[in-house]
C-alpha cells in the first residue's frame, strides 16, 4: 500500500483544496484539503475532535457545500450537488434509522428513491440485509434491535444504493468496547469483498490503523500526514502525528549537524536531516531495548541511555517501565511473558536503554 | 432531599384548591334538587337527562364540534407547514416569524374579540361560519405552530440528511421521513386546538348571533342567568371530554411539554 | 425565503384576523359618539378624553389593578409549594403531580367557575360546613362579590405560576439546599436563605405573567361577580355589547393594550437582569 507516494492518475476520489469556514467560527473547520484516493482503497480520517474531519466527510456527502476547493468522483465535480443527487452510501455515527420503517424498508429507500420497481427493491434490499448477517431480522424496527444490528442495518441501507463511496462517520463509537472489534473486522472484510472506496471518519487510532489502506491525520482543518498505516505510525511526519498516533517519550536538545541530538548531556544519533537548533525527539515505548546495567548494546543500537527504574505499570497485555534517564523520562514496553528479567527490579534500579537512530523522530522544537 | 410534611401540606391545600372545583361539579352534577346546593338533596340523573332535551344547548354543542374541527383542521394544515420552516430551515428573520406566529397569544382574547367584531359586523361578517372559523384560528394557529415546531424539532435532523444521501430531494425527504416521525406530535396538535377552540369563550362572544351560537357562549349566558345542576351536568362533560383529551395527548407527546411555554 | 413562503399561509390568516382587526381597534377609537349613541366617523381624541376624565374609569382602573396584583400573587404563593414538590418528586410522581397542576388549564374556565359557585355559594359546601359546625347560623356571602372573584381569579391563574415556576426552578440545582442542610440549616432556614432567594427571579416572572393575564382576565369577574364586580375587561365587553358605544369600547381596549404593553416590556427588562441560568451559576 504505497497509495500515498504514488498519485494514480486517476483517483476515485480527489479533493481539491476543499474549505469550510463556518459563519462565525473564529478559524475554519477545515482549512485546505486536498487529497487522492485510488478506487477500492479504504481512507480513514483520523483526528482529535473538531479538527474537521467531519466537516470533510460531510462535504463529500454534499451535507455541508465547501466555501471553495473541489470534490471529483470518477473525475466528475460533484462539489456544487445536493446530497441527493450525489449517490453517496452515508453512515451516521447516530445510524440514523428511519424509526418508522423496518430493517428492509430502511434497506430498500434508496432504491425506491431511484425508481427501482418494488420487487426489484425488495430482492436487493433483502441481499443487502443478507450481506451484513440480518436477513432473518429484516422485518424488525431499528427500535426492536441491538446496537449492533443498528449499525449493520445502517451499512446494509448504505451499501443498498450501489454507492460511489461508502461514507463512515465514526461507526464504531456508539457500540460497546466488546463489540466494536468484531464490526471492525466485519466491515473491513465486506468493504474488501465489495471493493467499495470508502472514507472512514474515526478518533481512535487503533481503528484507523487496523483498517485502513490509506490514514490522514487531520489537526485544525488540514492534513498532517496522509499515508500507510504502518507509515503513519512508525515514521511520523510532524510533531502532532507522533503524539496524537500512539504514545512516545519527547527528548527536547539541540540539534547539530551529522544528525546528532544533544540532550542533557547526552548525544543522541538520529537520521534527522534538518539545520541544526532546537529540536525535539519522539521515542515509542515499543523501540526501545531494555539492557541491564553495564550490558553491550545488540548490532545496530547506536544509542545508549543510562537509566533508573521510575515505576513499573501493568496493564495485561503489555508491561510498561517508565525510568529516568539523563536525557528526561523514556519508557519502554514489554509484551506480556517477556519481561521475567524485569519483574522484580526494584524502583530505583539501574538499567540500559539502547535503540536506533532511526527509531528517533526528530522535529523542530515549537 | 425528601419534601418535608409543610411542604406536602401547602402543596396538597394548592392541589386541593386547583381540583376541587371538578370534584363538586361531578357531585352536584348528579343532584336531585334544583339549585347548586351542597350536600345535594338526592342524587339522580335527572339534570344529565335535561341537558339532553335542551335544544339550544345541543344545537350550540353541535356548532361547537362542526367549528372546533374545522378550525383543527385549518390550523393544522397551515400551522404544519410554518412549524416545519421554524424548525427545520435556516433563513433570515427565522426568529422574527416564530415571534409573529406567536403574537396572538400575548394578547387578551378580549380585545381580540372586540377588534374583530369591529371589523366583521360592517362587513356582515359577524355571527357567521367564516366570522367564528377566522376569530378561532386567530388563537388556534399560534397553539398548532408551537406545538409542531416541537414536534419536527424532536425528529434527528440525522434523518433527513440519510434520506437526502440516499437519493430523496428535500421534499420527498420532509414528507416521508419527518412527517411520519411528527405524527404523534400532530395528532396532539390536533387535540388541543379542538380543545382551544371547543372551549373558546371570550372571542366568540363578539362573534355569535342569535341564529348561530357555541356551546361555550350558551353555558356562559346560561350560568350568568342561573346556577342549577343542568349547568353542572354540562360542566361535568366538558371536564370529562377535556381530561380524556389530556390523557391522550399526555400519551403521545407529554401534556406538560405540549403546552409549556418553551 | 422558502422558509416564510412555507409560512406565508399562516401569516395571511394571521393578518386577517389579527393585524387587520388591531387596526379597525384603532381606527374606530378615533371616531366620535354622538349624543344620540351613534358612531360617527372622525379623527379625534375625545373618546379618550372622554375615558381619561372618568372617575369611574379611574376606579375601574384601581379595581382592576388591585384584584390583579392580589389575585396573582396569592397564585404565586400557591404555586410555589406545588412547584417545588413536583420538582423534588421521582419522575415517576412528577409526571403525574405536573400534569394534575396544568390540567385545569384545557378544562373551560365556565365549567370551573360552576364549580366554584357550588362551593362558594349560599347553599355551597363551604357555608354547608360553617353552618353545619355551628360557626355561622346565616350564609357567608362568598359569592357575587370581589371575594368570589378573587378566589375564581386566583385558581384559573395557579396553573400559570406553576408552569413558569417550574421552568424556573428547573434550573436551581437541589444539591444546593442538600449543601444547606449539611452545613447544618434546618428546613425553615434553607428554604428562607437558600430556597427563596434562588427562586426570587422565577417568582417575580410568575407574577408578572399571572399579573397580565389577571388585567384582562374577562370570564371569571364576570361570573363570580354576579354583575356586581366591575373591572376594565367587563366595562369594555358592556361597552361594546351592552351600550354599543364602539369608539368607548375601542378607546378602552387600546388604553388596555397599552398597560399590558408595559407590563410586557418590564417583564422583558426584568428577564434580562435576571437571566434564567443565574441560580445555576451561583456558587
Amino acid at each position: 500500500m504505497k497509495a500515498a507516494t504514488s498519485m494514480p492518475a486517476h483517483p476515485h476520489l480527489r479533493l481539491d483544496r476543499l474549505k469550510r469556514h463556518y459563519a462565525g467560527a473564529p478559524a475554519p473547520a477545515v482549512a485546505s484539503i486536498s487529497l487522492d484516493l485510488p478506487r477500492g482503497a479504504l481512507l480513514a480520517l483520523l483526528g482529535p475532535s473538531g479538527c474537521g474531519k467531519t466537516t470533510t466527510l460531510r462535504m463529500i456527502a454534499g451535507l455541508e457545500i465547501p466555501d471553495d476547493g473541489k470534490i471529483l468522483v470518477g473525475g466528475r465535480d460533484v462539489s456544487r450537488l445536493p446530497p441527493h443527487k450525489r449517490q453517496m452510501g452515508v453512515v451516521f455515527q447516530s445510524y440514523a434509522l428511519f424509526p418508522h420503517m423496518t430493517a428492509a424498508g430502511n434497506a430498500a429507500f434508496g432504491l425506491e428513491m431511484q425508481g427501482v420497481a418494488r420487487a426489484d427493491r425488495a430482492r436487493r434490499a433483502q441481499a443487502a440485509l443478507e450481506m451484513v448477517g440480518l436477513g432473518a431480522l429484516a422485518e424488525r424496527k431499528p427500535r426492536q434491535l441491538s446496537g449492533g444490528q443498528q449499525q449493520r442495518v445502517a451499512l446494509a441501507r448504505a451499501l443498498a444504493i450501489e454507492p460511489q463511496l461508502l461514507l463512515l462517520d465514526e461507526p464504531l463509537s456508539a457500540l460497546d468496547a466488546k463489540l466494536r472489534e468484531g464490526v471492525r473486522d466485519e466491515i473491513r472484510a465486506l468493504q474488501q469483498r465489495l471493493g467499495t472506496t470508502t472514507v472512514f471518519v474515526t478518533h481512535d487510532q487503533t481503528e484507523a490503523l487496523a483498517m485502513a489502506d490509506l490514514v490522514a491525520v487531520m489537526n485544525g482543518g488540514r492534513i498532517e500526514q496522509l499515508a500507510a498505516p504502518e507509515e503513519i505510525f512508525e515514521r511520523p511526519a510532524t510533531r502532532f502525528v507522533a503524539t496524537f498516533v500512539g504514545r512516545a517519550a519527547r527528548l527536547s536538545g539541540q540539534l547539530e549537524p551529522g544528525g546528532v541530538l544533544r540532550c542533557g548531556g547526552q548525544a543522541l544519533r538520529s537520521t534527522a536531516t534538518l539545520p541544526p537548533g532546537p529540536a525535539e525527539a519522539y521515542l515509542r515505548p515499543h523501540r526501545v531495548r531494555l539492557l541491564e546495567a553495564g550490558a553491550a548494546p545488540p548490532p545496530g543500537h547506536d544509542n545508549l541511555l543510562e537509566a533508573r527504574l521510575t515505576r513499573r505499570i501493568y496493564t495485561g497485555e503489555t508491561i510498561a517501565l517508565e525510568t529516568e534517564t539523563a536525557a528526561g523520562p523514556v519508557t519502554a514496553e514489554l509484551q506480556a511473558g517477556q519481561d521475567g528479567p524485569w519483574r522484580d527490579l526494584p524502583t530505583g534500579a539501574p538499567l540500559r536503554l539502547a535503540f536506533r537512530a532511526a527509531d528517533l523522530a526528530v522535529f523542530p522544537a515549537p | 432531599m425528601k419534601p418535608s410534611w409543610m411542604l406536602r401540606l401547602c402543596a396538597a391545600v394548592g392541589f386541593a384548591i386547583l381540583l376541587l372545583p371538578g370534584v363538586l361539579v361531578l357531585i352536584v352534577s348528579f343532584s336531585a334538587g334544583e339549585f347548586l346546593t351542597f350536600p345535594p338533596p338526592g342524587l339522580s340523573f335527572r339534570w344529565y337527562a335535561a341537558l339532553l332535551s335542551n335544544a339550544q344547548l345541543m344545537t350550540a354543542l353541535g356548532t361547537s364540534a362542526i367549528l372546533a374541527a374545522i378550525v383543527a383542521t385549518v390550523s393544522l394544515l397551515l400551522g404544519a407547514p410554518a412549524a416545519y420552516a421554524i424548525a427545520r430551515l435556516e433563513f433570515r428573520g427565522r426568529g422574527v416569524l416564530a415571534a409573529m406566529l406567536a403574537a396572538p397569544l400575548l394578547l387578551p382574547t378580549l380585545v381580540l374579540g372586540l377588534g374583530l367584531l369591529l371589523v366583521l359586523q360592517p362587513l356582515g361578517l359577524a355571527a357567521t361560519w367564516p366570522g367564528l372559523v377566522l376569530g378561532h384560528c386567530l388563537v388556534a394557529i399560534p397553539f398548532a405552530v408551537r406545538i409542531m415546531t416541537t414536534a419536527f424539532a424532536a425528529v434527528p435532523k440525522e434523518l433527513e440528511a440519510a434520506a437526502w444521501t440516499l437519493g430523496a430531494t428535500p421534499f420527498r425527504a420532509a414528507v416521508r421521513i419527518t412527517l411520519p416521525n411528527a405524527a404523534p406530535g400532530a395528532i396532539a396538535a390536533a387535540v388541543l386546538t379542538f380543545l382551544v377552540s371547543f372551549d373558546e369563550t371570550v372571542i366568540s362572544l363578539f362573534l355569535v348571533g342569535p341564529r348561530l351560537s357555541t356551546l361555550p357562549v350558551e353555558m356562559f349566558r346560561y350560568a350568568e342567568r342561573t346556577a342549577d345542576p343542568l349547568i353542572a351536568a354540562l360542566a361535568m362533560t366538558l371536564i370529562a371530554f377535556a381530561l380524556l383529551m389530556v390523557v391522550l395527548v399526555e400519551r403521545l407527546i407529554g401534556f406538560t411539554r405540549a403546552i409549556g411555554r418553551d | 425565503m422558502i422558509g416564510w413562503l412555507l409560512a406565508a399561509p399562516a401569516l395571511a390568516v394571521l393578518a386577517l384576523a389579527f393585524v387587520w382587526p388591531m387596526a379597525g381597534l384603532f381606527r374606530i377609537s378615533l371616531n366620535r359618539t354622538t349624543e344620540t349613541g351613534a358612531m360617527e366617523a372622525a379623527v379625534t381624541t375625545d373618546s379618550y378624553a372622554r375615558l381619561v376624565g372618568d372617575d369611574f374609569t379611574r376606579e375601574l382602573v384601581l379595581n382592576t389593578l388591585t384584584l390583579a396584583a392580589s389575585s396573582a400573587a396569592i397564585a404565586v404563593a400557591l404555586a410555589l409549594p406545588i412547584a417545588l414538590l413536583v420538582r423534588g418528586a421521582s419522575p415517576r410522581w412528577r409526571g403525574l403531580l405536573a400534569l394534575a397542576a396544568v390540567a385545569p388549564l384545557l378544562v373551560s374556565g365556565t365549567a370551573r367557575l360552576v364549580g366554584w359557585m357550588a362551593i362558594l355559594g349560599d347553599q355551597g359546601m363551604i357555608n354547608a360546613l360553617l353552618t353545619g359546625m355551628g360557626i355561622s347560623t346565616g350564609p357567608l356571602a362568598l359569592i357575587n362579590n370581589w371575594t368570589g372573584v378573587r378566589i375564581g381569579l386566583v385558581e384559573s391563574l395557579m396553573p400559570y405560576a406553576v408552569l413558569v415556576l417550574l421552568a424556573g426552578l428547573g434550573r436551581l440545582d437541589p444539591k444546593l439546599e442538600e449543601a444547606a442542610a449539611t452545613l447544618g440549616a434546618n428546613r425553615a432556614r434553607t428554604f428562607l436563605r437558600v430556597t427563596l432567594p434562588l427562586a426570587a427571579p422565577a417568582l417575580l416572572a410568575a407574577w408578572l405573567l399571572t399579573l397580565v393575564l389577571g388585567i384582562s382576565a374577562f370570564i371569571t369577574p364576570r361570573l363570580m361577580g354576579g354583575g356586581r364586580v366591575f373591572v376594565l375587561a367587563t366595562e369594555i365587553y358592556d361597552l361594546a355589547l351592552e351600550t354599543v358605544d364602539w369608539p368607548g369600547a375601542a378607546a378602552l381596549a387600546m388604553l388596555l393594550l397599552g398597560g399590558l404593553l408595559a407590563l410586557m416590556i418590564l417583564r422583558g427588562v426584568v428577564a434580562a437582569f435576571f437571566p434564567g441560568n443565574r441560580a445555576e451559576k451561583t456558587p
